[in-house]
């Protein structure tokens, strides 16, 4: 596998290097705006489960004696009604696009624990694409950074052949 | 000659802002495409959510502020449906992108080909 990667970078550096400087740079934002946007959604993502995996430990600390328990059921975040629990078997859960579903507490459970493991396979491959642009990214700058210093160099080298070239004149 | 380089000028200017117009819309094009894409996704999460239930499960719809009661046939029927449509709309969107990125092109190189034209004009003055 990793020596898969290694040719697949070899390959592309072949190309890069044929690339202009000018060329290399739209590549490097190009890549930067996408790596951008991968973190952007690797955040969100995130985010998601951390979500997910609240509901469901809020589900774990469930427990069967609870039924008739009182409880505060909070109408805002600083704003709480005493209740009862009345019924322990059945929540509705949000599953998307407007729709609702009743499950029972395991079924619960189970939901929310593969829409964790869902949204972090997701975040795994999103990782593993973050890696590959980083790597090309890298090499692209690599190969920029060369490109630049051999330009500098030739700059300086006219440079000095300019300066040399009157004197050669002078001594013709 | 000059007014010839004028002219030249004239077109490549024209060529460029069609060009970026085009650009514009591209980007709005791929905006719209991104959020077909996540509701498509989202639709199919429900689906499959829907697909793994039994007929003693309840499903509920919100409409406004209040859940209404579904039937899960109905509720799989109609994810399927919207399923269905975003699809539809998601590839006529790809289609679109597709015509937009081959239009770029072709001013691309209208924008080159009269740069070159322009040098070459510049270049015997």
């Amino acid at each position: 596998m990793a020596a898969t990667a290694n040719n697949t970078a070899k390959t592309e550096m072949i190309d890069l290097t044929k690339l202009s400087p000018d060329q290399l740079m739209q590549i490097k934002q190009e890549f930067e705006q996408e790596m951008s946007s991968i973190q952007d959604s690797l955040s969100t993502l995130h985010s998601c489960k951390a979500k997910y995996a609240g509901s469901k430990d809020a589900l774990e600390s469930f427990q069967p004696d609870w039924e008739n328990r009182q409880i505060l059921v909070p109408l805002t975040s600083s704003m709480y009604v005493p209740g009862r629990i009345k019924d322990l078997n059945n929540f509705i859960i949000d599953i998307g696009t407007g729709y609702y579903i009743e499950k029972d507490l395991d079924g619960s459970k189970d939901y929310f624990k593969r829409r964790v493991e869902y949204v972090q396979e997701q975040i795994e491959k999103i990782e593993k694409i973050q890696l590959q642009k980083t790597r090309f990214l890298n090499s692209v700058i690599g190969i920029l950074e060369v490109k630049q210093a051999a330009a500098a160099k030739m700059i300086q080298q006219q440079q000095q052949q300019q300066q040399q070239q009157p004197q050669a004149k002078q001594t013709a | 000659m000059d007014k010839n380089s004028a002219a030249l000028y004239k077109k490549m200017q024209g060529e460029v802002e069609s060009y970026q117009t085009l650009q514009k819309s591209c980007v709005k094009v791929v905006k719209q495409r991104a959020l077909l894409e996540s509701q498509l996704n989202e639709n199919k999460c429900v689906m499959d959510e829907l697909n793994l239930l039994g007929p003693d499960n309840k499903v509920y719809k919100l409409f406004g502020p209040v859940l209404v009661k579904q039937e899960l046939e109905d509720s799989r029927q109609n994810v399927g449906k919207r399923i269905e449509y975003i699809s539809k709309e998601l590839k006529s969107s790809t289609d679109t992108l597709e015509n937009m990125e081959k239009d770029m092109l072709k001013h691309r190189e209208a924008v080159a080909k009269y740069q070159q034209q322009w040098q070459v004009a510049a270049a015997m003055k």
